[in-house]
């Protein structure tokens, strides 16, 4: 065949694929006719109003990871509760633009409620404001969106009372003195970022004679997080204690300090789950460390979100949920789960998470 | 690799050219399947919505198409994404107007492609580890650029590229099918065209006849720069933020929708009606996936799998013609 | 990838030094040397057993990976699903490790997974005859997600210390995980020079036609290059539970760009048949002393994928025109 007839052949094909291209299209219209929901019903509200379980629609900042699968038992846990349709998603990387792609599929799906825990608070606004103006309820977790993009705001614990919690804790092991490393996830997080001019401003206020030495990202990589511990720890051997702010960099530090023998001698407390850290409660690395309960967190979301799509979220003063009790409202905007919890030897085997 | 690709006559060369029409029958095949998955999937929302995702991988799978034509290979292509994305967003934080910084951006994928071009040509160095060498210098530079951090604070007009409409019809649907048909043209209807395919066929034959393969080689590396250059801005655009994330894992639904559409990746193979038809049937499949409520997970397990069924299958038909 | 065969010739008349400098991994050799006595000068801390023990520590996993890696590049053909096939070994190995069945089991769980995900991987590339680059990188995807499908998300932690070894103990006052690493050089290398598999993956890689028209097992002595590497990982993959105590479903992503970037940068060619063990080892000590030293330097992490692109461009930029200077046939 010549290389001129392959041009014809092509054309023909090429005809056929655009006829099916348009076939498609004109299908989807046809199908489409009826019912279309991009916004232009914003009196609707978000779809199946007239009866039938509400859908809830929940996305984590990725799967695969034990924090948000214990988010998502806390969330089964309340649909079942309420009586609720949940979809609890996420993509299997921590990307912002898999979300956005995620919260439109949600829109098309004509969620009652969507409630996201954000891997970029401006990055995922648009979706989520276009999806507000499609009449469905828009609430964030664990981490916030744009403000103006969602209605409320489900916090675990405010900036402030992480960082002081864990200042106390590690002022309490080291006399209040001494030079500190933090471990952290990724430089730019913002949550992270908050919880260490927290923990500063509150040494500074009252234990002057501590300091944060070295912010060091484990970039939520274990191996990482051990690594760039010793080889500070090494460099610097006269540091007296080492925060690890994420659910990765905490027993990654606590690892790097066993791995070196230098338990009780470097004291090590951060945020992570009781089931990681076990190993190191026990072997004596690391005393106290700090959390709040992620199946409480999402429990409440989905409580929340469920208030929501029901309209009887309260402006302000408790919101009741559940099990959980009595949740106070931070603003008008934001619900509080709690102060966070400090585990250690004596509480650690009550949780599973 | 050359390969010398007999066309005999007979039933089985007939199977060849309709492979398009086997890629169509899947693709509706796909469609009925969602369809009764999902209600909401045979919406015009839900079509709109779809094609404003793979209007970003269509483009740069046109630039690959003809480079897996000419049995080259390009790993780099979400990476160059990234950088650009990044050189849009970054040097508009610095001060620099919109417009002159989406100049940039696009110039510098397109240098980037040139770039990548430059290494295959005049070191004459094997396409896949000069991408590979890319794939992480490019991310690598996008990180460090940008620092791990984004840029989100566009002025208004800018998600116009991303997310505008011309009546019913998003603006990035139009500048695809235009693509489409500049680049099938391009490849079917030019001299250029028939270097591509030749150079596919037999490298060095094509030497000898008088080819000039380095020019060629060095336009399609360069074209795709371009092309990723266009495509990132309209993803930049579309999510309002520029990060050095962007187009992680693309290279993957790029080179599965040119090798479903039917390249060979030996060369010698391969149309743009095909690989249009690939990249529908990669994004209705990742959409209808995702209304129909499969998890994430495992559409990362059913795409890897796919690529693997399709190429398999290319080069299961391709030695009953041989 | 095959070609026309690049070894040169070596006359008898050639003095030792124009020998030494044509073997493949002479120029990664010089560049380390180079690298090691300026990072000695410059950076602070670089020059000290603890930090070299850090280092070589940190690139056993690569170091081992990339050793296999060398005989599948060597064969002419290329592997980049290792990231996710170790993620997959390692939380095969953790489970059985939690689950209280000692380190032969544990060991013998990694194995044996990674075994059979490179036997996929050579089966699909010899049999299935699909390129090896759509192939690994298919399995890229594919593996992970069976990782995630299968764990639900889950990590496993809490590894008992016997399981742990492989990773953080220590014989004769050397760190084990060095002493695996040495170890397993010393038998590719003898596998390379002495076996019949070792010399057919070279032929194989150096021209696969005259291989095919001679008579060689073509297919097999590939399929057997995936094989291993799924064996090294799985070893690779019990050492790695070891030093980090808890497998994370994430694990081992990224790892494959730089099992490659070493074997590739040590002197190993891309094209098939021209390379050497030693080059896998130099190139995975090469980029353990290039991270290390970018730490040392506080030049920012962010940074890190651009160093090692860059160097995967120089080393396969400079083989090149090695090449050319030496008089070979491109």
């Amino acid at each position: 065949m010549s290389i001129e007839g392959k041009g014809e052949m092509m054309s023909k094909t090429l005809r056929l694929a655009l006829v099916g291209f348009l076939a498609f299209a004109v299908a989807a219209c046809g199908a489409g006719v009826g019912e279309s929901p991009e916004g232009e019903g914003g009196g609707e509200q978000g779809g199946s109003g007239e009866g039938g379980a509400n859908k809830i629609c929940m996305m984590p900042k990725l799967v695969g990871i034990p924090y948000f699968n214990a988010a998502e038992e806390g969330a089964n846990e309340a649909a079942e509760e309420l009586g609720v349709d949940l979809t609890y998603d996420g993509p299997t990387e921590a990307l912002a633009a898999e979300q956005v792609r995620r919260i439109e599929q949600f829109t098309q799906q004509q969620c009652d409620a969507i409630t996201v825990a954000a891997n970029d608070p401006d990055a995922l606004a648009p979706a989520m404001t276009q999806a507000g103006e499609a009449g469905i309820a828009t609430s964030a977790w664990d981490a916030d969106v744009a403000e103006d993009s969602r209605d409320v705001f489900v916090n675990q614990a405010t900036f402030e009372a992480i960082g002081q919690t864990l200042v106390d804790i590690m002022a309490e092991q080291t006399g209040g003195e001494g030079e500190f490393l933090v471990v952290t996830g990724s430089l730019t997080a913002p949550n992270q970022n908050s919880w260490i001019e927290e923990m500063e401003a509150h040494m500074e206020a009252e234990y002057p004679d501590m300091s944060i030495a070295e912010i060091l990202p484990g970039e939520e990589d274990l191996q990482l997080g051990i690594d760039v511990t010793i080889d500070y720890l090494r460099a610097n051997p006269d540091t007296a204690g080492v925060f690890g702010v994420t659910t990765v960099a905490l027993p990654g530090a606590a690892e790097a300090v066993q791995q070196l023998g230098r338990e009780g001698e470097v004291a090590v407390t951060g945020l992570s789950t009781p089931n990681e850290m076990q190993p190191y409660v026990e072997s004596g690395a690391v005393e106290e460390f700090a959390l709040w309960n992620p199946v409480d967190l999402g429990y409440l979301a989905v409580h929340v979100a469920n208030a929501q799509v029901e309209g009887n979220l309260p402006e302000s003063g408790a919101f009741e949920a559940g099990r959980l009790g009595e949740v106070e409202m931070l603003a008008e905007d934001e619900v509080l789960l709690g102060p966070p919890d400090v585990y250690d030897s004596e509480n650690i085997d009550d949780f599973d998470f | 690799m050359s390969q010398y690709t007999e066309t005999s006559g007979g039933f089985l060369s007939r199977i060849k050219f309709s492979r398009e029409l086997v890629l169509l029958g899947v693709l509706i095949a796909i469609v009925i399947v969602m369809s009764l998955l999902s209600p909401v999937f045979l919406t015009l929302g839900n079509f709109l919505n779809t094609s404003r995702y793979f209007v970003e991988i269509g483009l740069i799978s046109l630039g690959m198409t003809l480079i897996i034509i000419t049995s080259g290979i390009d790993l780099s292509v979400g990476s160059n994404m990234a950088l650009v994305s990044v050189v849009v967003g970054f040097s508009f934080l610095g001060g620099v107007p919109l417009p002159l910084a989406i100049v940039l951006g696009v110039v510098a994928g397109l240098a980037a492609g040139v770039f990548n071009g430059l290494f295959v040509t005049m070191l004459d160095l094997h396409p896949l580890v000069v991408t590979l060498g890319t794939f992480a210098l490019f991310r690598g530079l996008a990180y460090g650029f940008s620092d791990a951090d984004a840029v989100s604070s566009f002025p208004a007009w800018f998600a116009y590229f991303g997310q505008a409409y011309f009546g019913p019809v998003p603006g990035q649907l139009i500048v695809f099918v235009v693509a489409v048909v500049a680049v099938w043209l391009l490849l079917s209807r030019t001299r250029f065209g028939r270097y591509v395919y030749a150079i596919g066929h037999n490298e060095e034959a094509a030497r000898f006849s008088g080819v000039p393969v380095q020019r060629v080689k060095l336009a399609l590396y360069a074209g795709t720069g371009l092309l990723v250059g266009l495509a990132s801005v309209i993803y930049v655009s579309r999510v309002s933020t520029a990060r050095g994330d962007a187009g992680l894992g693309l290279e993957l639904d790029v080179i599965a929708a040119v090798v479903l559409g039917g390249a060979s990746i030996y060369g010698g193979k391969g149309s743009i009606a095909g690989t249009v038809l690939g990249v529908l049937i990669i994004a209705t499949l990742r959409n209808g996936l995702l209304l129909a409520g499969v998890p994430s997970t495992w559409q990362l397990f059913l795409l890897g799998v796919l690529l693997l069924v399709a190429v398999f299958l290319n080069e299961f038909f391709r030695r009953e013609e041989g | 990838m095959s070609g026309v065969s690049t070894t040169r010739v070596e006359k008898r008349s050639d003095g030792l030094l124009r020998r030494s400098m044509a073997r493949p991994e002479a120029p990664a050799l010089i560049f380390l040397l180079a690298l090691v006595i300026v990072l000695s000068v410059v950076a602070d801390g670089f020059l000290g057993t603890s930090n070299f023990e850090g280092i070589l520590a940190q690139v056993v996993v690569i170091g081992i990976i990339a050793l296999a890696v060398n005989q599948v590049v060597l064969s002419g053909e290329i592997d980049i699903s290792t990231g996710s096939m170790l993620g997959l070994c390692a939380m095969a190995a953790g489970t059985v490790a939690v689950a209280g069945g000692g380190l032969f089991f544990t060991l013998l769980a990694g194995v044996v997974v990674g075994a059979i995900s490179g036997a996929v991987n050579g089966f699909l590339v010899t049999v299935a005859r699909i390129p090896a680059i759509i192939v690994t990188l298919g399995m890229l995807y594919a593996l992970r997600g069976v990782l995630l499908l299968v764990t639900g998300g889950d990590w496993v932690t809490g590894l008992p210390a016997e399981t742990r070894v492989l990773g953080i103990g220590s014989a004769f006052g050397v760190s084990l995980p060095i002493i695996i690493l040495f170890a397993l050089f010393i038998v590719m290398e003898l596998v390379n020079r002495h076996s019949d598999w070792g010399r057919n993956v070279l032929a194989v890689g150096g021209n696969r036609r005259a291989s095919v028209l001679a008579g060689l097992p073509v297919g097999w002595a590939r399929f057997w290059a995936f094989v291993l590497v799924g064996v090294a990982v799985g070893i690779a993959s019990v050492i790695y539970i070891g030093r980090a105590g808890s497998v994370q479903t994430n694990a081992g992503t990224g790892l494959e760009l730089q099992v490659i970037a070493a074997v590739v940068i040590g002197g190993t060619s891309i094209s098939g048949g021209r390379g050497s063990t030693l080059a896998a080892l130099t190139g995975a000590v090469l980029i353990g002393v290039i991270l290390n030293g970018m730490v040392l330097l506080g030049i920012p992490g962010v940074w890190q994928d651009a160093v090692l692109g860059a160097l995967i461009l120089l080393a396969v930029s400079t083989d090149v025109l090695r090449r050319k200077l030496l008089g070979d046939k491109a």
